[in-house]
């Protein structure tokens, strides 16, 4: 038990020295292992990030039906009734044309233009409207088609709805682009990494090649002469976990004007410190595997014991 | 202790650098293999210390044989046996001290031990005053001293020396025959490889030659040569 703790204690340090020792190389290694990850990281935070806007935007949309002006508030209520039975329907909103004046006066609050344009209409030129929400952004076309087909077809001035939809399909088309560039050039990144890193450790081993032959005559066992690039691997890894959450830090902080406001609760900044220790958990998981697949790599390829 | 029976280390190429090899050594024995360059005797000591491994026949040490240890019980063999080479085989970045301390250290022992051994073991090869001196301020004879020390800190059983005094000057190889000799009268097996015809005439233990990967003489109380012609 004792001798094992040794041992590991031991090989780290070796590892530890391993990876101080080789100075700028080791410099070289964690910058492109960080470079990766820090793309593939961007590309997530990007893509966690805008499926929240994508909530949000979501959230608000509806599906506004406006009734001609001739249609009574209990025939609305009674069509009202009839659309909460529809599937899909999760709540809908009552507004009348004396509430949607009051809002639209309390729009135009700063304007005195637009009170004098409705005085001179001498009426409410508004329309009483039904808001409808659904349970989920792909049942309005349901709900729209629905409604077009009802009976009460004839006493509907107009449909809300298309701008809506061709705003989201787009914040969509964004987001799937940004996911596929990002992993593309996410995965190319780590495979240059994880050769860079492998390549490191190599040169280590091509320096050590005379201790093998010694560490073996002396009895050491095959575990003890690897695990001192494997610690090597590792240290690679974490290091550039580190600094990529140093890189993130200063990216959302410049991303700040930017994202302020787009995410609920507020910025890219609020999100990456809100979210600290589960992004570094998985930058540091990532990066001691990508070092530690590298140094396995290289200890079959080049380490003869 | 020791064993080969029918013995043969084909390279390949079809290079027979060991053929029908049949010896046996008792512990605590002093044993000289004696050759031209390239006779065998190198082969012969690798596959003692399971560097190489048989084309065919069998090595064993106390009854087992080597073949049958697990390769992850390999490194536990090894410190059994303790190894001495002509290029020394020090880390030049490492002091005396450290040399002998890092057999123990990948052994697993504690840095207690460590401390507490080391030294006494370089006290026993005359070393004790040099612990903190790196192998290039050290002379070929002192560093073989330092060698020497790494091969016995395991208490190994038996000592390989190949061509140990190889590139020491007489005085020198005169102080590590010594030593080896001291080392043996406490116990320990020697297997020394050598084509120094002083050293193995003055011995006066037990030699074997080997010629062209066959062993061709095995005297108990031997000379380097056969047949006493040179005075």
């Amino acid at each position: 038990m004792g001798m094992k703790v040794t041992k590991l204690k031991r090989t780290f340090k070796e590892g530890l020295d391993n990876f101080y020792r080789n100075g700028w190389l080791s410099f070289a290694t964690v910058s492109v292992l960080a470079i990766s990850l820090y793309i593939i990281s961007v590309t997530m935070i990007l893509g966690v990030a805008s499926t929240i806007v994508r909530q949000n935007v979501q959230n608000k949309i509806n599906v506004s039906v406006y009734f001609n002006p001739d249609v009574e508030e209990v025939k609305i209520q009674d069509i009202r009734g009839k659309l909460t039975a529809l599937e899909g329907v999760k709540s809908i909103e009552f507004v009348s044309k004396e509430q949607a004046l009051e809002q639209f006066k309390k729009l135009g609050n700063n304007n005195p233009s637009i009170a004098q344009a409705l005085d001179e209409i001498g009426e409410n030129p508004l329309l009483s409207a039904l808001v409808i929400k659904a349970k989920s952004p792909n049942q309005y076309e349901l709900i729209v088609k629905d409604i077009n087909e009802s009976s009460f077809f004839t006493d509907i001035s107009r449909i809300d709805y298309e701008e809506n939809k061709a705003a989201i399909s787009r914040l969509n088309t964004i987001i799937k682009l940004v996911e596929q560039v990002g992993m593309t050039l996410g995965i190319v990144f780590i495979f240059i990494g994880v050769l860079i890193t492998f390549n490191a450790i190599r040169l280590t081993m091509y320096s050590h090649k005379q201790e093998f032959e010694i560490m073996r005559l002396v009895g050491a066992s095959n575990i003890y002469i690897r695990m001192p690039f494997v610690f090597e691997g590792v240290f690679y890894g974490a290091s550039s976990a580190v600094s990529v959450m140093i890189a993130l830090f200063i990216t959302s902080n410049f991303l700040v004007p930017i994202t302020r406001g787009s995410i609920a609760g507020g910025s890219i900044l609020d999100f990456y410190l809100g979210h600290f220790f589960i992004i570094f958990f998985l930058l540091l998981v990532s990066g001691v595997a990508l070092g530690t697949i590298s140094a396995a790599i290289a200890i079959r390829r080049y380490l003869k014991i | 202790m020791l064993k080969f029976e029918n013995v043969s280390k084909i390279y390949p190429g079809d290079f027979v650098a060991l053929e029908d090899i049949n010896l046996t050594i008792e512990q605590g024995e002093f044993v000289s293999i004696v050759g031209h360059s390239g006779a065998g005797k190198s082969t012969l000591l690798k596959l003692l210390y399971a560097e190489e491994q048989p084309t065919s026949g069998v090595v064993s040490f106390n009854e087992r044989s080597l073949d049958s240890i697990n390769r992850k019980h390999l490194p536990f063999y090894r410190r059994n046996v303790g190894t001495v080479f002509q290029d020394f085989k020090l880390l030049p970045q490492k002091t005396a001290y450290e040399n002998v301390a890092y057999a123990l250290e990948v052994a697993g022992e504690s840095d207690e031990d460590i401390a507490e051994r080391v030294p006494e073991i370089l006290d026993i090869v005359g070393m004790s005053s040099k612990m903190g001196k790196y192998p290039r301020q050290l002379s070929g004879g002192e560093q073989q001293r330092v060698c020497m020390a790494r091969a016995l800190v395991h208490h190994p059983l038996i000592i390989i020396a190949d061509e140990p005094t190889g590139n020491l000057d007489p005085t020198s190889t005169w102080e590590i025959i010594q030593l080896l000799l001291k080392i043996n009268s406490l116990g320990t097996t020697i297997l020394l490889a050598t084509h120094n015809k002083v050293i193995v005439d003055k011995l006066n233990r037990r030699v074997v030659e080997i010629d062209d990967g066959r062993i061709i003489r095995d005297n108990e109380k031997g000379k380097y040569s056969s047949v006493k012609v040179n005075a």
